[in-house]
Protein backbone atom coordinates (compact mmCIF):
# COMPACT_ATOMS: atom_id res chain seq x y z
CA UNK A 1 0.00 0.00 0.00
CA UNK A 2 2.68 2.51 0.72
CA UNK A 3 4.97 1.84 -2.26
CA UNK A 4 1.52 2.25 -4.62
CA UNK A 5 0.36 5.05 -2.76
CA UNK A 6 4.23 6.69 -3.26
CA UNK A 7 3.86 5.79 -6.95
CA UNK A 8 0.08 7.40 -7.59
CA UNK A 9 0.96 10.41 -5.67
CA UNK A 10 4.07 11.29 -7.65
CA UNK A 11 2.60 10.41 -10.67
CA UNK A 12 0.03 13.26 -10.49
CA UNK A 13 2.02 15.73 -8.55
CA UNK A 14 5.33 15.33 -11.10
CA UNK A 15 3.50 17.18 -13.83
CA UNK A 16 2.20 19.98 -11.92
CA UNK A 17 5.50 20.34 -9.99
CA UNK A 18 6.88 20.80 -13.63
CA UNK A 19 4.82 23.48 -14.61
CA UNK A 20 5.07 25.21 -11.74
CA UNK A 21 8.83 25.01 -11.37
CA UNK A 22 8.80 26.59 -15.22
CA UNK A 23 6.65 29.43 -14.09
CA UNK A 24 8.26 30.16 -10.75
CA UNK A 25 11.76 30.40 -12.59
CA UNK A 26 10.04 33.11 -15.27
CA UNK A 27 8.61 34.95 -13.01
CA UNK A 28 11.44 35.17 -10.92
CA UNK A 29 14.10 36.08 -14.05
CA UNK A 30 11.00 38.94 -14.85
CA UNK A 31 11.07 40.34 -11.38
CA UNK A 32 7.26 39.09 -10.52
CA UNK A 33 6.19 38.19 -6.93
CA UNK A 34 4.59 35.17 -5.89
CA UNK A 35 1.30 36.01 -4.74
CA UNK A 36 0.21 33.74 -7.70
CA UNK A 37 1.30 30.76 -6.35
CA UNK A 38 -0.86 31.10 -3.12
CA UNK A 39 -3.87 31.77 -5.22
CA UNK A 40 -3.42 28.75 -7.84
CA UNK A 41 -2.46 26.60 -5.13
CA UNK A 42 -5.75 27.88 -3.14
CA UNK A 43 -8.07 27.91 -6.19
CA UNK A 44 -6.96 24.67 -7.47
CA UNK A 45 -7.44 23.10 -3.94
CA UNK A 46 -11.13 24.18 -4.60
CA UNK A 47 -11.13 23.07 -8.11
CA UNK A 48 -10.06 19.53 -7.49
CA UNK A 49 -12.56 19.32 -3.99
CA UNK A 50 -15.31 20.19 -6.41
CA UNK A 51 -14.25 17.96 -9.45
CA UNK A 52 -13.58 15.34 -6.89
CA UNK A 53 -17.10 14.97 -5.54
CA UNK A 54 -18.76 15.51 -8.31
CA UNK A 55 -16.69 13.01 -10.79
CA UNK A 56 -19.85 10.36 -10.76
CA UNK A 57 -21.89 12.57 -12.09
CA UNK A 58 -19.26 14.09 -14.77
CA UNK A 59 -18.41 10.68 -15.91
CA UNK A 60 -22.33 10.30 -17.08
CA UNK A 61 -22.06 12.94 -19.42
CA UNK A 62 -21.80 12.13 -22.97
CA UNK A 63 -23.10 8.48 -22.82
CA UNK A 64 -20.65 8.00 -19.81
CA UNK A 65 -17.13 9.91 -21.63
CA UNK A 66 -17.68 12.95 -19.82
CA UNK A 67 -14.34 12.35 -17.93
CA UNK A 68 -12.47 11.70 -20.29
CA UNK A 69 -14.30 14.94 -22.42
CA UNK A 70 -13.70 17.19 -19.19
CA UNK A 71 -10.36 16.16 -18.72
CA UNK A 72 -9.22 16.52 -22.54
CA UNK A 73 -11.38 20.10 -22.44
CA UNK A 74 -9.05 21.24 -19.16
CA UNK A 75 -5.89 20.16 -21.05
CA UNK A 76 -6.71 22.16 -23.95
CA UNK A 77 -7.53 24.82 -22.11
CA UNK A 78 -4.14 24.47 -20.43
CA UNK A 79 -2.29 24.27 -23.84
CA UNK A 80 -4.37 27.66 -25.13
CA UNK A 81 -3.11 29.65 -22.05
CA UNK A 82 0.26 27.92 -22.45
CA UNK A 83 0.06 29.29 -25.96
CA UNK A 84 -1.17 32.68 -25.29
CA UNK A 85 1.78 33.20 -22.12
CA UNK A 86 4.18 32.23 -24.45
CA UNK A 87 3.15 34.99 -27.26
CA UNK A 88 2.86 37.44 -24.61
CA UNK A 89 6.18 36.72 -23.11
CA UNK A 90 7.96 36.98 -26.52
CA UNK A 91 6.27 40.03 -27.16
CA UNK A 92 7.21 41.35 -23.78
CA UNK A 93 10.72 40.32 -24.60
CA UNK A 94 11.03 41.50 -28.12
CA UNK A 95 10.20 44.79 -27.63
CA UNK A 96 12.33 45.31 -23.96
CA UNK A 97 15.11 48.29 -25.27
CA UNK A 98 12.53 50.03 -27.13
CA UNK A 99 10.67 52.86 -26.38
CA UNK A 100 7.22 51.29 -25.80
CA UNK A 101 8.83 48.51 -23.96
CA UNK A 102 8.02 49.95 -20.13
CA UNK A 103 4.28 50.39 -20.64
CA UNK A 104 4.41 46.52 -22.42
CA UNK A 105 5.86 45.54 -19.14
CA UNK A 106 3.28 46.60 -17.20
CA UNK A 107 0.08 45.61 -19.06
CA UNK A 108 1.55 42.40 -20.30
CA UNK A 109 2.61 41.53 -16.45
CA UNK A 110 -1.34 41.11 -15.33
CA UNK A 111 -1.92 38.69 -18.17
CA UNK A 112 1.00 37.05 -17.17
CA UNK A 113 -0.06 36.33 -13.82
CA UNK A 114 -3.79 35.64 -14.99
CA UNK A 115 -2.39 33.06 -17.07
CA UNK A 116 -0.39 31.29 -14.62
CA UNK A 117 -3.59 31.20 -11.96
CA UNK A 118 -5.49 29.67 -14.65
CA UNK A 119 -2.66 27.25 -15.98
CA UNK A 120 -1.69 26.16 -12.45
CA UNK A 121 -5.74 26.12 -10.99
CA UNK A 122 -6.63 23.60 -14.10
CA UNK A 123 -3.68 21.40 -13.53
CA UNK A 124 -3.75 20.89 -10.01
CA UNK A 125 -8.22 20.60 -10.47
CA UNK A 126 -7.15 17.25 -12.36
CA UNK A 127 -4.15 15.80 -10.68
CA UNK A 128 -5.95 16.54 -7.50
CA UNK A 129 -8.67 15.05 -8.57
CA UNK A 130 -7.51 11.81 -8.79
CA UNK A 131 -5.53 11.81 -5.53
CA UNK A 132 -9.21 12.78 -3.26
CA UNK A 133 -10.67 9.88 -5.15
CA UNK A 134 -7.79 8.05 -4.58
CA UNK A 135 -7.67 9.06 -0.40
CA UNK A 136 -10.79 7.74 0.33
CA UNK A 137 -11.08 4.99 -1.71
CA UNK A 138 -7.95 3.21 0.12
CA UNK A 139 -8.90 4.62 3.75
CA UNK A 140 -12.24 3.24 3.48
CA UNK A 141 -11.58 -0.02 2.48
CA UNK A 142 -8.63 -1.34 4.22
CA UNK A 143 -7.00 0.54 7.43
CA UNK A 144 -3.76 1.59 6.22
CA UNK A 145 -4.59 5.42 6.63
CA UNK A 146 -0.83 5.41 8.37
CA UNK A 147 0.97 4.11 5.14
CA UNK A 148 -1.20 5.78 2.72
CA UNK A 149 -0.54 9.20 4.24
CA UNK A 150 3.50 8.26 4.54
CA UNK A 151 3.41 6.80 0.94
CA UNK A 152 1.74 10.27 0.12
CA UNK A 153 3.74 12.43 1.55
CA UNK A 154 7.04 10.77 0.12
CA UNK A 155 5.60 10.62 -3.19
CA UNK A 156 4.91 14.42 -3.19
CA UNK A 157 8.04 14.83 -1.35
CA UNK A 158 10.09 13.49 -4.50
CA UNK A 159 7.71 15.10 -7.42
CA UNK A 160 7.78 18.32 -5.84
CA UNK A 161 11.69 17.57 -5.23
CA UNK A 162 11.94 17.26 -9.03
CA UNK A 163 10.16 20.53 -9.55
CA UNK A 164 12.79 22.33 -7.13
CA UNK A 165 15.62 20.61 -9.59
CA UNK A 166 14.51 21.83 -12.64
CA UNK A 167 13.82 25.48 -11.09
CA UNK A 168 17.32 25.85 -9.61
CA UNK A 169 18.42 24.74 -13.01
CA UNK A 170 16.34 27.20 -15.02
CA UNK A 171 17.61 30.02 -11.60
CA UNK A 172 21.22 28.86 -11.99
CA UNK A 173 21.14 30.39 -15.97
CA UNK A 174 21.63 33.96 -17.25
CA UNK A 175 18.23 35.66 -17.93
CA UNK A 176 18.66 35.31 -21.94
CA UNK A 177 19.01 30.98 -21.11
CA UNK A 178 16.72 30.97 -18.45
CA UNK A 179 14.00 32.04 -20.86
CA UNK A 180 15.04 30.11 -24.14
CA UNK A 181 15.09 26.84 -21.87
CA UNK A 182 11.97 27.66 -19.90
CA UNK A 183 10.27 28.37 -23.33
CA UNK A 184 11.56 25.13 -24.75
CA UNK A 185 10.33 23.51 -21.80
CA UNK A 186 6.81 24.69 -21.89
CA UNK A 187 6.57 24.39 -25.57
CA UNK A 188 7.45 20.72 -24.56
CA UNK A 189 4.96 20.21 -21.86
CA UNK A 190 2.14 22.50 -24.07
CA UNK A 191 2.57 19.71 -26.89
CA UNK A 192 2.16 16.69 -24.32
CA UNK A 193 -1.07 18.42 -23.53
CA UNK A 194 -2.60 18.41 -26.75
CA UNK A 195 -1.55 14.72 -26.62
CA UNK A 196 -2.71 13.61 -23.67
CA UNK A 197 -5.90 15.25 -24.68
CA UNK A 198 -6.25 13.23 -28.00
CA UNK A 199 -5.06 10.38 -26.26
CA UNK A 200 -8.66 11.31 -23.79
CA UNK A 201 -10.59 11.40 -26.82
CA UNK A 202 -9.43 8.63 -28.99
CA UNK A 203 -10.43 6.61 -25.59
CA UNK A 204 -14.02 8.14 -25.64
CA UNK A 205 -14.11 7.19 -29.09
CA UNK A 206 -14.99 11.12 -30.20
CA UNK A 207 -11.46 11.09 -32.39
CA UNK A 208 -10.93 7.67 -34.64
CA UNK A 209 -8.78 4.82 -32.99
CA UNK A 210 -5.92 3.52 -35.30
CA UNK A 211 -3.42 0.98 -34.78
CA UNK A 212 -0.13 2.41 -33.10
CA UNK A 213 2.44 4.43 -35.56
CA UNK A 214 4.93 2.42 -33.58
CA UNK A 215 6.32 0.66 -30.47
CA UNK A 216 9.51 1.90 -28.36
CA UNK A 217 8.29 -0.15 -25.15
CA UNK A 218 11.37 -1.97 -25.93
CA UNK A 219 13.69 0.89 -25.81
CA UNK A 220 11.93 3.28 -23.02
CA UNK A 221 9.11 1.59 -20.71
CA UNK A 222 6.21 3.89 -20.10
CA UNK A 223 6.35 1.67 -16.61
CA UNK A 224 9.76 3.20 -16.21
CA UNK A 225 11.38 6.09 -14.05
CA UNK A 226 12.75 7.94 -16.76
CA UNK A 227 9.40 7.08 -19.32
CA UNK A 228 7.42 8.53 -16.01
CA UNK A 229 9.72 11.30 -16.47
CA UNK A 230 9.01 11.77 -20.02
CA UNK A 231 5.78 11.17 -19.99
CA UNK A 232 4.93 14.51 -18.11
CA UNK A 233 8.03 16.60 -19.39
CA UNK A 234 7.57 15.49 -23.33
CA UNK A 235 4.27 13.69 -23.39
CA UNK A 236 6.50 10.81 -24.15
CA UNK A 237 4.23 7.68 -25.48
CA UNK A 238 5.89 4.20 -26.78
CA UNK A 239 2.45 3.11 -28.89
CA UNK A 240 1.37 6.57 -30.04
CA UNK A 241 -1.38 6.59 -33.22
CA UNK A 242 -1.11 8.57 -36.07
CA UNK A 243 -3.67 11.15 -35.04
CA UNK A 244 -1.85 11.55 -32.10
CA UNK A 245 1.24 11.76 -32.93
CA UNK A 246 -0.15 14.13 -35.73
CA UNK A 247 -1.55 16.37 -33.13
CA UNK A 248 1.18 16.49 -30.83
CA UNK A 249 3.26 17.55 -33.98
CA UNK A 250 0.71 20.28 -34.51
CA UNK A 251 1.05 21.26 -30.78
CA UNK A 252 4.90 21.42 -30.88
CA UNK A 253 4.98 23.48 -34.10
CA UNK A 254 2.02 26.03 -33.55
CA UNK A 255 4.47 28.13 -30.46
CA UNK A 256 7.57 27.71 -32.31
CA UNK A 257 6.01 29.16 -35.62
CA UNK A 258 4.12 31.87 -33.40
CA UNK A 259 7.50 32.93 -31.31
CA UNK A 260 9.53 32.71 -34.39
CA UNK A 261 6.60 34.89 -36.26
CA UNK A 262 6.69 37.61 -33.65
CA UNK A 263 10.28 37.88 -33.91
CA UNK A 264 10.33 38.22 -37.31
CA UNK A 265 7.72 41.02 -37.04
CA UNK A 266 9.32 43.01 -34.29
CA UNK A 267 12.72 42.54 -35.96
CA UNK A 268 10.61 44.36 -39.36
CA UNK A 269 8.82 46.79 -37.65
CA UNK A 270 10.92 47.76 -34.08
CA UNK B 1 -0.01 44.00 -51.69
CA UNK B 2 1.32 43.17 -48.20
CA UNK B 3 1.78 39.36 -48.01
CA UNK B 4 0.90 38.62 -44.07
CA UNK B 5 2.33 34.28 -44.19
CA UNK B 6 0.32 33.60 -40.77
CA UNK B 7 -3.14 35.20 -41.53
CA UNK B 8 -4.14 31.82 -42.94
CA UNK B 9 -2.54 29.87 -40.40
CA UNK B 10 -5.95 29.86 -37.74
CA UNK B 11 -8.56 28.47 -40.49
CA UNK B 12 -6.12 25.88 -42.25
CA UNK B 13 -5.45 24.08 -38.17
CA UNK B 14 -9.39 24.32 -37.34
CA UNK B 15 -10.17 22.35 -41.55
CA UNK B 16 -7.46 19.72 -40.01
CA UNK B 17 -9.06 19.47 -36.65
CA UNK B 18 -12.44 19.05 -38.01
CA UNK B 19 -11.31 16.03 -40.10
CA UNK B 20 -10.34 14.31 -37.18
CA UNK B 21 -13.27 15.06 -34.99
CA UNK B 22 -15.76 12.73 -36.49
CA UNK B 23 -17.74 10.08 -34.41
CA UNK B 24 -17.97 6.85 -35.53
CA UNK B 25 -21.84 5.90 -35.20
CA UNK B 26 -22.05 3.59 -37.43
CA UNK B 27 -19.14 1.27 -36.12
CA UNK B 28 -20.61 -1.92 -35.27
CA UNK B 29 -18.34 -2.15 -31.70
CA UNK B 30 -18.14 -5.44 -29.92
CA UNK B 31 -18.62 -5.35 -26.18
CA UNK B 32 -16.67 -7.11 -23.49
CA UNK B 33 -18.01 -6.52 -19.68
CA UNK B 34 -15.57 -6.45 -17.01
CA UNK B 35 -16.71 -6.66 -13.20
CA UNK B 36 -14.32 -5.57 -10.33
CA UNK B 37 -14.86 -7.10 -7.31
CA UNK B 38 -13.26 -7.12 -3.95
CA UNK B 39 -10.37 -5.55 -5.87
CA UNK B 40 -10.17 -8.06 -8.28
CA UNK B 41 -11.26 -7.67 -12.22
CA UNK B 42 -13.26 -10.68 -13.16
CA UNK B 43 -12.68 -12.04 -15.62
CA UNK B 44 -8.65 -10.94 -15.12
CA UNK B 45 -7.58 -11.96 -18.63
CA UNK B 46 -9.84 -11.10 -22.02
CA UNK B 47 -9.53 -12.05 -25.35
CA UNK B 48 -9.98 -9.52 -28.22
CA UNK B 49 -9.62 -9.80 -32.08
CA UNK B 50 -6.78 -8.52 -33.69
CA UNK B 51 -6.76 -4.92 -35.36
CA UNK B 52 -10.74 -4.33 -33.76
CA UNK B 53 -11.79 -1.62 -31.69
CA UNK B 54 -13.82 -3.06 -28.87
CA UNK B 55 -16.05 -1.36 -26.10
CA UNK B 56 -14.96 -2.54 -22.26
CA UNK B 57 -17.80 -1.80 -19.86
CA UNK B 58 -16.18 -1.83 -16.43
CA UNK B 59 -18.94 -2.63 -13.51
CA UNK B 60 -17.46 -1.65 -10.35
CA UNK B 61 -19.25 -3.62 -7.64
CA UNK B 62 -17.37 -2.43 -4.57
CA UNK B 63 -18.29 0.69 -2.64
CA UNK B 64 -14.39 2.10 -2.93
CA UNK B 65 -13.52 3.38 -6.55
CA UNK B 66 -10.50 2.14 -8.95
CA UNK B 67 -8.78 3.76 -11.49
CA UNK B 68 -7.79 1.44 -15.05
CA UNK B 69 -5.11 1.88 -15.82
CA UNK B 70 -2.69 0.55 -18.73
CA UNK B 71 0.77 2.07 -20.28
CA UNK B 72 0.24 -0.85 -22.90
CA UNK B 73 -3.37 0.11 -24.02
CA UNK B 74 -2.86 4.14 -23.09
CA UNK B 75 -5.45 4.09 -21.08
CA UNK B 76 -6.68 5.44 -17.70
CA UNK B 77 -10.14 6.41 -16.28
CA UNK B 78 -11.73 6.52 -12.70
CA UNK B 79 -14.59 3.77 -12.60
CA UNK B 80 -16.75 5.56 -9.22
CA UNK B 81 -18.08 2.44 -6.81
CA UNK B 82 -21.35 1.06 -7.80
CA UNK B 83 -20.82 2.46 -11.20
CA UNK B 84 -20.22 1.51 -14.88
CA UNK B 85 -17.09 3.33 -16.85
CA UNK B 86 -16.58 2.83 -20.78
CA UNK B 87 -13.20 2.87 -22.38
CA UNK B 88 -12.84 1.99 -26.11
CA UNK B 89 -9.72 0.28 -26.77
CA UNK B 90 -7.67 -1.03 -30.02
CA UNK B 91 -7.56 -1.58 -32.91
CA UNK B 92 -4.28 -3.20 -31.51
CA UNK B 93 -1.51 -5.87 -33.01
CA UNK B 94 -1.05 -9.02 -31.37
CA UNK B 95 0.16 -9.33 -28.09
CA UNK B 96 -0.62 -9.22 -24.38
CA UNK B 97 -1.49 -5.60 -23.38
CA UNK B 98 -1.97 -6.14 -18.87
CA UNK B 99 -3.94 -3.50 -17.25
CA UNK B 100 -3.96 -2.65 -13.30
CA UNK B 101 -6.63 -0.40 -11.11
CA UNK B 102 -4.60 1.65 -10.15
CA UNK B 103 -5.82 2.71 -6.29
CA UNK B 104 -5.42 -0.95 -5.76
CA UNK B 105 -2.68 -2.13 -7.75
CA UNK B 106 -1.92 -5.54 -5.86
CA UNK B 107 -4.67 -7.23 -6.31
CA UNK B 108 -6.43 -6.00 -9.08
CA UNK B 109 -4.50 -6.85 -12.36
CA UNK B 110 -5.68 -8.49 -15.47
CA UNK B 111 -4.78 -8.15 -19.54
CA UNK B 112 -6.36 -7.98 -23.02
CA UNK B 113 -5.05 -10.90 -25.15
CA UNK B 114 -4.88 -9.84 -28.80
CA UNK B 115 -5.33 -12.84 -31.14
Amino acid sequence: MLLSSVIIILREVLEAALLFSIFIALSRQLGFDFKWVAWSLFLGLIGAMIYGLNIDAVSQWYDGVGQEVTNALMQLGIYLMLLLYMLLLSITLFSTGRPNSINHKKTLKPALVFIMIIVSTLAITREGAEVILYFFSVTRSENHLVAVLTGMTIGGSIGISIGFLFYYFLSSLNFKWSIIIGLSLMIMVAAAMVSQASLLLIQADWLPSQLPLWDTSGWLSERSAIGQLMYALIGYEATPTAIQAGLYLCGFIVPILLILGLKFKYNLYP
Amino acid sequence: MKIKPFSYFPFFLIAILLCFFQKNVWADTPIIKIEIRNHLFIPSEILIPENTKVKLIINNLDDTDEEFESYELNREKVIIGKRKGIIFIGPLPAGEYPFFGEFFPKTAQGKVIVK
